[in-house]
Order: structure tokens, then C-alpha cells, then sequence
């Protein structure tokens, strides 16, 4: 009988077993974490059916809900661990060939540790145990951002240690605040009991907890880590941290907001949060002439575009919301990925290098155009489909204010658009620079270890955005998971 | 025929050529010519059809639908006729050059998106379909590289601005109606409110504005239909901005409808009233910058937007025979605009890429044919008689002095006044006048590039003598969008429209021409004098150092230069350097020094708590 509970306590004991195999055979190290997360992926796979009609609790130590340590499948649960399954097995075929130096079995152990902590949190359904996820998802990342040694890489993760520790110091305090306002951590028993006692006592707790949280969902002003940390990790990392990490932030956050405190009159605080974070995001990439701090500045747009979309509160929103997260971390990935090896073949960073790899990588350079086009929101691709259901959820909203919102989100994806567009034009129609590092004649094009992750990566994004209908399938139960509060405690506390 | 296969032949042969250019060139080059064939032959073959079916149930909720009636089949004949042309004329001009799949690949999917755009039955395929040809011509405008990335950069972000506008308009109206399906929509808004029909009609008003150039959302296209590669000029100026056109007659009249349309505003200042100035605007400005460009693609390119402002306003004037004329305009200008961009693409290909007016002269010589078909072009874009040019213009005329609208109807004329100006500007410069030493040794153009401007040169005149047949066509169409009957006979219209009989126009002038060359053959004997025997009031006359067509309307330049500074132009351009200063000091928010982040972290917390406390939030 499969069970969600193998989702974390498999990928836990293989991270350890990375080190043990590394003492048997160093060449095998690399497959473990490849092996980890097909193993999640199928098993989510699996699950996910069940979970749509009603989320699997599962119980730890034979004690049930409020007094165990729980974990939640619900569908939105379940989608997000396939989610990081899909995008952890294909990071890790990439990381095969393109970590060779260094201590590969630390990045190993490290990278089915973050992974396992995002699932972790995506799946559990106690407050207390979301948190301790929370923090082996951060702390392995802070030292995957350090992980190539250099200076900038040290930098940028001791400035996201400190960020991401002030983050947690304060959720903690928000967790510790409603364990002694209540006396459990069973999320589901929070939600239960939050009406009974004073608006004001509460309010404080949500506050620690969304700043706190917010710190790794990357909310303006608590965003300023990522354009470093993205940029100085390693493009394998980085495609994780801005596809993974920055969901499982997301998650926390609208988990708190919408199932533990049901805070429906925040959300309109909150989708404008998420409306300034779109336009500083799109604005701050403009400018930028390094590729990975222009993706990284894109993400933190998206992740503005995505809780404004969630700061509606609508099913349609929520979906929305939803498709976006999906959309941007199959593109982001391949973004991600295709700029690391372009990287590689240059050395160099600057987009300008960039010029002419239309010829030298025709592969990825077409999958990074699939990539920038779908995150701009062009049909066929999936990014449309997202965009569409927000302005949808937008329009649809009693009055005109969100509709004048959502115009202005509008102008971000100009933004978005004349910034991709322009890199795309380099790719493809500028001569490559004379006297460039890297210059050398014909095709040298990445090997086929990146190859398969990219253009698997692509091949999905058009094709659920030719077939929106598998996805939606899916998403339209997770979003009402998220939304009903109700239900949640139903299915959890039963009765 | 299921309209599903018009579509997947399109975009299917798109994806064929690509991957049989990857073998061979001279399969690649067969498939094109037998695609682009077999796309006019099946849009042919659809004549007089009028069904409505799914073809994708389920899209985000809503249901797919592909249409086919008259407008449709006009617009699609137009589409892919000038798009076969296009192609035909490309196997000659881009040669060996570039990235020659991908070019054909992308001019494949352009043309199957338009067909898609036309055969779109609700709108949330239409809007698919644009964005697909919109991207994809962006790709194609970009070909050329050099100042063709700043011209493909300007075109794609107006074009994602109005996109955007678009899609809000969308689903406004999927949220009203419940549906995006065309007819549906159709019944359903006869009840809507004049603030929301307002707000619908203006975010599609600028979606569609910016890709059918009306002022002021024009500034992208001199600059896009000039770099681009002169084939892809002819589509862009021919159909591409046609698009535009197609969906203000899908939106105003099938989707909302003359009446509401009409009635929309109060007294002076109503929509179609404004939409009629802005028309007439965009005639007369465009017309008198394209007299003082001295870049061939770029005149063109201005006429263009001139001639979109003629149909424009017949489109926004609403009555029977403003809609005949401006429809049959569409494609008329189709066929000259394409004519026109294709010799220039031509003389640009034999030149070696000169399309500096100031350097080209005399080539009428070394390729008569070009010359002939370029000339048939340009009088139809004048409105001379005899080509189709002249009855669309005619309707329109028409029907504005009809109504009585005095400026209106002068606005038209100066704008034809302005095309004899700029269209003899053209011809002589290019093909008249004195034959520069370089080029004397020219040889004729390919086959492959003669064909296709032969073939429109014809169909131009053929819509001229014989204006009723695609009259017919152009009839069903204002029937089926309940703007009233419109009935023409093979040669022209009857009494009660205002007779016009063009076949006997036509006999007309044969036998004048007949006439004329029987006196001169029997009058006195021609004497040959050489070109540079001219008229110089007696001073001498340097050959080799005067040349006829430098600076050739210097006079009118000197006087309306002043007034003609592209504002509109500038005002993009400095709103964009604006943005560009401003995107750079908000970057700066992300100072790089740690302690301002912390601040920052515990700044939102207390705003957090200082919120609830005044504000009370939850």
C-alpha cells in the first residue's frame, strides 16, 4: 500500500545513502538523487488520483490528528511534490554531467535534502513539523548558493543565511505565539479554534508568520536575497531555488493565510504586495545585463504576478495562481538550464555573450525561446494559460478596482515581453562578438545529459499548453483544497 | 470541406517545409510553391460556405470554434493569394542567404495564422491565432538583423501592448456573456450598456489599431515594413495589417453591431465619429510624409498607412456603400501594396540592396516588366481608372459626399492627391529618368520573380475592367453584416447606387488608345533625341553630374518639412527612455548591503502590525 509518508522518508534515507555509495564508487554517487525523485515522481503519480476526490491523512506513532505529527495529501499537496519530483529528476540528470568539481557528494546530500524538505512541507499538516521542513529546505539551500566557492558565491549566501535566519527566527516566534494561544500544533486544530480567541492577539502571530515565511517566498521588501543567491549559485541550483524553494515559500504563506487564519480581508493588502513585487521585479530586470540576475529578477515578477493572483481569493484566482506556479517553474527551469551551459561555453555572465548561440546551441537556444515565450504569456505555450485565468479571476471580481489592477499587472508583462524579446533577438539575429572567450566556430551544442532535461521541460510546456485540460484536471481540486477552510478541518479532525 | 483542413494544411505545410529544407533545398523549395498552391485551391475551393463548427471542446472552460463564411472567405482568398505570391517571389530573392528553413518556416506559420485569425469562430481562437502571427512575424521582421532588431523591437512590444488591451476586452466580455463564440455574442449584445460596450469596443479599438497602424499606434511600421526582407514587406503592408481591419469589421458590426455602434455617445462626440477624424487624420498626415521620404520601403510603407486610413473610414462610416468600398479597398490594396513592395524587392535584389530613391533611376530599361507591373500598381493605388483601385475608392467617395461630410471627402481627396504625388515620386525615381553607369549592365530578373507581380499586375486590372465579380463577393459580405444590400453587375453598378459601368470605360479607352496610335503612326516622322536634351532655359547642362531624381520635391519639402517632425514617434520613444531611467533607480532598491534587507524585513513586519492597528484589516 503506497503511501505519501515514502515521499519524504525515502528521498531522507537515500540522501544519506549518497555518502555510503560515495564510498563504495564515486562514479555512482551522481545517480542517487536521479534515482530519488523518479521514485517521488511515480509515487505522487500515483497518489494523485486518490487525493482529488479526498486528501490522505497519514498518521505518525499510531496517535491521530491533533496529537501526531500528520501529514495532509491533499491534491494541491500531491501536485506540488510531483511538481518538485519532475523538476528534482530533471535538475539532477543535468547535475550529472555539469557538477564535476568540488565536493559532488555534499552537493548531492544537500540537493535530495532540499528537495525532500520542500516536499516535506508540502505534504505535512502540522505547523511545528512545516517549519523544521522549512529549515532543511533553507539551509541546504544556503550552502548549494555557496557551493561553487567563489567569492561572489559566498557572499550571496551569507547574505541569504542571514535574510533566510531573521525569516525563520520569526516564524518561529509566530509558531511558538500560536502554541501558546492554543496549546497545539496540528494545523488543522489551529483553524479550528482561531475564531475563539481576540482578533489583535492573533493578528501578531499571522504577521511573524507571513513576514517569516514571506522571507522565502520572495515578497517585496523580503525579496532582496534572491537576485544574488540565484546568480551566484550554481544553474542547476538556481533552476531549483527559483522553481522550487520560492514555491514551497509561496505555499507556506498561502497555507497560513487562507487555511490557519481563513484571513479573507488581508488578501486585498496582499494581492497589491504581490502587485508592487510584479513591478519592481519587471522593472529591476530590465536594467540588468547579467542573464541569471535578469531570471532571477523575472522569478521575483512571476511571484508577484502569482500571489496577486492568490490575493484574489476566488477559485478562478486560486487556479490561476496555480497554473501560473506550474507555467513558471517548467519555464524557469529551462531557462535556467539552457543559460547554464550557454554560460559554460562563454564563461562569461553578461548577455552579450549571449550573441549568436542561435548557431552554436540551436537546441537550446530554441527550448530557452519556448521558455521566454511561455513566461511572457504567448499562446500555445502554457504561460498563456495562466495569465488568461488571472485576468479571468480579475475580471470577474464585483467591481472595476481589480480589473484596473490587473491592467496595471499588464504592464509588467510589456516589461516582461521587450526584455525576452530583446535576449531572444541576441540569440538568434546578432552576429556572435568578435574576440569573444569562447569563439570558435560550428556547432557546440550542450551534452545530451542537459540536453534531455531542457527538452523534456519544453516539450511539456507546449504541450499543456496545447492541452490545458490535463492540467486543469488538477488544479481545480487543489485550488479549492487551499480555499475551504471547512473542508480542510473536516477531512483532517473528521467529523 | 471541414474548415479544420484549410488549417492543417497551413500550419502542417509549415512544419514540412522546415524539416524537408533540413534534407534538401530543392524539395524544401517545391513544398513551398505546392503549399502555398494548395492553401489558395482549398480556400477556393470553400467558396459560398456558411457553417459554424467546434473544433476543440474544453480550452480553459471554454469551447473552440471555427468559422467560415463570406468575410471569412474574402479575407482568406486575400491571405493566402498575396501569401503565394510572397513565397513564389522569396525562392528568387532570399537565395542562399540566412536561415533559409527558418525563414520559410516562419512565413508559413504567419500565413497560417492569418488564416487561422479569419477562420476563428470565437474569440479566444482569434486571439490565439494573432499572438502566433504576431510573434511570428516578429521573428520574420528581425530577419535582416542590423536596424532590423530595433524596427522588430519597436513592432513587437506596440504589438504586445495592444495584445494585452485585448485580452482584457476578452474576457470583460467572457464575463459578461458567459461565451466567447462569435454568433452568440451576436445575440447577446443587444442588451449591453453603453459604458461597458464603450470599454469593449476601445481595449480591442487599440488592440486592433496598433496592428492596422491608425494613427496615432503607427509609429512601428515604416520602420518594421522597410527592414524586413521586401517579400515579407509585401504580406506585412498586404495582409498583416489587414488583419487589423478584419477584426474592427468583426468586432464593430458582426460582434456588437451597426445600431449600438451608432448610437454610442453623446451628440458631437461619439465613437464612429471620432474613429471617422481619426481616419481622415490618418490619411492626410501619413500621405504627405511618404511624398518626402527618399527610402523606396519607407514611402511604401507611409502609403500604407494612408491607404489603411481610407478604409477605416469607410469602415467607420457605417453606411452600405462605406463598408462595399472600404472591403473591397482591403483587397485591392492587398494587390498593389504587394505589387509595389515585390518590384521594389526587385530592384533592391538587382541593386544589391539600394533603396535610396536619390541613387536608382532609368532601370524601366533593364527590367520592363517590373516596371510595367509597378506602374499598374501604383495607378491602382492613385485610383486611376481602369484599375480596382478606382471603383473602391469610388464607393467610398461616394458615399461621404453623399452623406454630406465635406472634410471628410476633402481629407480623402487630399489623400489621393497626395498618392499621384508620391506614387510618380516612386515610379521616376526608381524606373524613370537616367540609368546610373553601374546598372547599365543589369540582367532580367528571375522568372520566379516576375511571375507573381505579373500574376497581381493582372488580377489589378482585371478587378478594374471587370469590377463585378469581386463585387459579388464583396456584396455577401455587407448583406451578412446588416448594413444593407449591395448589388453590382459584371461591369459596374446600377442606376440606383450612382452608375458607374467601367466595361464600357474600359472600351473606351481602348479605342482611345487605338485611335491615338493610328494618328501617330501616320503623322510625322518621330525624331530621336537623347535623354539629356532637356529643357534647361538655355544654361548648359553637365551630363553625368545632373541627375533627374535627387531631391525631387525639394520645393514642397522646404514648406511642410517643419510640420511634419514625427511628434508621435518622439513621444514613444522618450516615454520608453523615461521608463528605461526610472526601471534603473528602482533597481536600486536592492542596495547590496545586508542591513538595509534585514531593515526592510522587519519594516514589513511592523507595517504589518501598524496596519491592523489603525486600519483594522481583519
Amino acid at each position: 500500500m503506497v503511501s505519501p509518508i515514502l515521499l519524504i522518508a525515502v528521498p531522507l534515507g537515500l540522501a544519506f545513502a549518497v555518502l555510503l555509495v560515495g564510498f563504495i564508487s564515486r562514479k555512482l554517487v551522481k545517480y542517487v538523487p536521479v534515482l530519488a525523485m523518479a521514485f517521488n515522481l511515480v509515487v505522487s503519480l500515483l497518489l494523485l488520483p486518490r487525493a482529488l476526490t479526498e486528501p490522505i491523512i497519514v498518521r505518525t506513532g499510531s496517535w491521530g490528528p491533533p496529537f501526531s505529527i500528520h501529514l495532509v495529501a491533499g491534491p494541491l499537496g500531491l501536485l506540488l511534490a510531483s511538481l518538485v519530483a519532475l523538476i528534482g529528476l530533471m535538475v539532477a540528470v543535468y547535475g550529472t554531467d555539469y557538477i564535476r568539481e568540488g565536493a559532488t557528494r555534499m552537493y548531492h546530500v544537500l540537493y535530495i535534502l532540499l528537495l525532500t524538505g520542500a516536499t516535506g512541507i508540502v505534504l505535512t499538516g502540522d505547523i511545528f513539523n512545516l517549519f523544521v521542513f522549512f529549515e532543511i529546505l533553507c539551509i541546504s539551500s544556503y550552502a548549494l548558493v555557496a557551493y561553487r566557492g567563489d567569492k561572489a558565491g559566498i557572499e550571496s549566501a551569507a547574505k541569504y543565511l542571514i535574510q533566510g535566519a531573521i525569516g525563520s527566527s520569526l516564524a518561529l516566534i509566530g509558531i511558538g505565539l500560536l502554541y501558546g494561544m492554543f496549546g497545539t500544533l496540528s494545523m488543522a486544530d489551529i483553524a479550528r479554534n482561531i475564531s475563539s480567541v481576540s482578533p489583535l492577539t492573533v493578528f501578531a502571530s499571522m504577521a511573524f508568520l507571513v513576514t517569516g515565511f514571506g522571507v522565502e517566498a520572495a515578497i517585496f521588501p523580503l525579496n532582496a536575497w534572491l537576485p544574488d543567491a540565484h546568480s551566484s549559485a550554481p544553474s542547476s541550483i538556481s533552476a531549483i531555488l527559483s522553481g522550487i524553494a520560492i514555491k514551497a515559500g509561496i505555499y507556506t504563506v498561502a497555507r497560513v493565510l487562507f487555511t490557519l487564519y481563513g484571513a479573507e480581508s488581508v488578501l486585498l493588502f496582499v494581492a497589491i504586495l504581490g502587485l508592487v513585487t510584479l513591478l519592481i521585479g519587471e522593472m529591476s530586470a530590465f536594467s540588468q545585463n547579467n542573464i541569471k540576475r535578469l531570471l532571477a529578477y523575472s522569478s521575483i515578477g512571476q511571484v508577484g504576478l502569482i500571489v496577486f493572483a492568490l490575493g484574489m481569493a476566488s477559485v478562478t484566482g486560486v487556479t490561476g495562481a496555480l497554473f501560473l506556479i506550474v507555467s513558471h517553474c517548467l519555464a524557469k527551469s529551462v531557462l535556467f538550464l539552457s543559460a547554464g551551459y550557454m554560460i559554460h561555453r562563454t564563461g562569461s555572465m553578461e548577455i552579450s555573450s549571449l550573441d549568436g548561440m542561435g548557431q552554436r546551441m540551436p537546441l537550446s537556444s530554441l527550448c530557452f525561446t519556448v521558455g521566454a515565450f511561455s513566461l511572457i504569456g504567448l499562446p500555445p505555450f502554457i504561460g498563456f494559460a495562466g495569465k488568461f485565468t488571472v485576468i479571468q479571476a480579475a475580471v470577474e471580481q464585483a467591481g472595476s478596482f481589480f480589473t484596473v489592477l490587473m491592467a496595471i499587472a499588464l504592464v509588467g508583462t510589456v516589461i516582461e515581453g521587450a526584455y525576452f524579446f530583446r535576449i531572444v533577438q541576441r540569440l538568434y539575429f546578432k552576429p556572435q562578438s568578435q574576440g569573444s572567450p569562447g569563439e570558435t566556430k560550428g556547432r557546440q551544442e550542450a551534452p545530451v545529459s542537459a540536453l534531455i532535461p531542457i527538452v523534456v521541460l519544453a516539450v511539456m510546456i507546449v504541450a499543456t499548453g496545447v492541452y490545458p485540460k490535463l492540467l486543469s484536471m488538477v488544479l481545480k481540486p487543489a485550488a479549492t483544497d487551499l480555499l475551504n477552510k471547512a473542508d480542510y478541518i473536516r477531512h483532517v479532525l473528521g467529523g | 470541406m471541414p474548415t479544420e483542413v484549410i488549417l492543417i494544411a497551413a500550419f502542417g505545410g509549415a512544419g514540412l517545409v522546415y524539416a524537408a529544407g533540413r534534407f534538401s533545398a530543392a524539395l524544401r523549395n517545391v513544398l513551398v510553391v505546392a503549399v502555398s498552391v494548395l492553401l489558395i485551391g482549398l480556400v477556393a475551393l470553400s467558396y459560398g460556405q456558411a457553417r459554424e463548427n467546434t473544433y476543440y471542446l474544453g480550452f480553459l472552460g471554454l469551447d473552440l470554434v471555427l468559422r467560415h463564411d463570406a468575410l471569412s472567405w474574402f479575407f482568406a482568398l486575400c491571405v493566402s493569394v498575396v501569401g503565394a505570391a510572397s513565397l513564389v517571389f522569396s525562392l528568387g530573392y532570399i537565395g542562399r542567404s540566412g536561415n533559409v528553413n527558418f525563414y520559410y518556416f516562419c512565413m508559413l506559420l504567419v500565413t497560417a495564422a492569418m488564416l487561422g485569425i479569419v477562420l476563428s469562430g470565437d474569440l479566444l481562437s482569434l486571439f490565439i491565432f494573432w499572438e502566433i502571427m504576431s510573434w511570428s512575424a516578429y521573428l520574420l521582421i528581425s530577419h535582416k538583423r542590423g536596424r532590423a532588431l530595433q524596427a522588430a523591437m519597436k513592432y513587437i512590444v506596440m504589438s504586445l501592448i495592444g495584445s494585452c488591451a485585448m485580452l482584457l476586452g476578452v474576457l470583460a466580455l467572457c464575463n459578461a456573456y458567459g461565451t466567447l463564440t462569435l454568433s452568440k455574442l451576436a445575440e447577446a449584445m443587444g442588451s449591453a450598456d453603453g459604458g461597458f460596450l464603450l470599454f469593449v469596443l476601445v481595449t480591442f479599438g487599440i488592440g486592433f489599431g496598433v496592428k492596422a497602424a491608425m494613427v496615432p499606434l503607427h509609429t512601428w511600421l515604416p520602420d518594421a515594413h522597410s527592414e524586413a526582407p521586401s517579400p515579407f514587406s509585401a504580406v506585412l503592408s498586404g495582409v498583416l495589417i489587414k488583419m487589423g481591419i478584419y477584426g474592427f469589421i468583426l468586432v464593430m458590426y458582426a460582434v456588437v453591431g451597426l445600431k449600438l455602434v451608432l448610437g454610442l455617445g453623446t451628440g458631437w462626440l461619439n465613437f464612429h465619429s471620432v474613429l471617422c477624424w481619426l481616419a481622415a487624420v490618418t490619411i492626410v498626415i501619413p500621405t504627405f510624409v511618404a511624398m518626402l521620404q527618399t527610402d523606396a520601403k519607407r514611402l511604401l510603407a507611409w502609403s500604407s498607412i494612408g491607404q489603411i486610413g481610407y478604409i477605416v473610414l469607410g469602415l467607420a462610416f457605417g453606411t452600405t456603400l462605406g463598408v462595399a468600398g472600404a472591403t473591397f479597398h482591403t483587397l485591392n490594396h492587398a494587390f498593389f501594396k504587394a505589387v509595389l513592395f515585390l518590384s521594389v524587392g526587385v530592384v533592391e535584389y538587382k541593386t544589391g540592396g539600394v533603396r535610396d530613391l536619390n541613387q536608382l533611376g532609368g532601370l524601366a530599361r533593364r527590367m520592363p516588366v517590373t516596371f510595367a507591373c509597378a506602374l499598374i500598381g501604383g495607378l491602382g493605388l492613385i485610383g486611376v481608372p481602369l484599375t480596382g483601385g478606382f471603383v473602391s475608392k469610388w464607393l467610398i467617395y461616394k458615399t461621404l459626399i453623399a452623406e454630406g461630410h465635406p472634410f471628410l471627402a476633402l481629407a480623402a481627396l487630399i489623400g489621393t492627391w497626395g498618392a499621384i504625388l508620391y506614387i510618380y515620386k516612386l515610379l521616376h525615381n526608381v524606373f524613370l529618368g537616367q540609368l546610373p553607369e553601374r546598372y547599365a549592365q543589369m540582367e532580367r530578373p528571375a522568372l520566379s520573380m516576375t511571375l507573381p507581380l505579373v500574376v497581381l499586375g493582372a488580377a489589378v486590372v482585371f478587378m478594374g475592367v471587370l469590377p463585378g465579380i469581386p463585387l459579388r463577393a464583396v456584396g455577401a459580405i455587407v448583406t451578412s453584416l446588416g448594413v444593407g444590400s449591395f448589388a453590382a453587375t459584371a461591369g459596374g453598378f446600377g442606376p440606383e447606387l450612382g452608375p458607374l459601368n467601367t466595361v464600357n470605360i474600359c472600351f473606351a479607352a481602348v479605342a482611345l488608345l487605338i485611335l491615338v496610335t493610328v494618328v501617330l503612326r501616320l503623322a510625322a516622322k518621330a525624331r530621336r533625341v537623347p535623354q539629356t536634351d532637356t529643357y534647361a532655359a538655355g544654361a548648359f547642362v553637365p551630363t553625368g553630374k545632373y541627375h533627374h531624381t535627387v531631391g525631387f520635391y525639394e520645393p514642397l519639402e522646404r514648406m511642410v518639412k517643419p510640420y511634419l517632425r514625427d511628434r508621435i514617434d518622439a513621444l514613444y520613444t522618450w516615454t520608453a527612455e523615461v521608463g528605461r531611467g526610472l526601471f534603473d533607480r528602482i533597481r536600486r532598491i536592492y542596495t547590496g548591503d545586508v542591513r538595509n534587507y534585514v531593515m526592510y524585513i522587519v519594516g514589513l513586519l511592523a507595517l504589518l502590525i501598524f496596519v491592523q492597528l489603525v486600519w483594522k484589516m481583519w
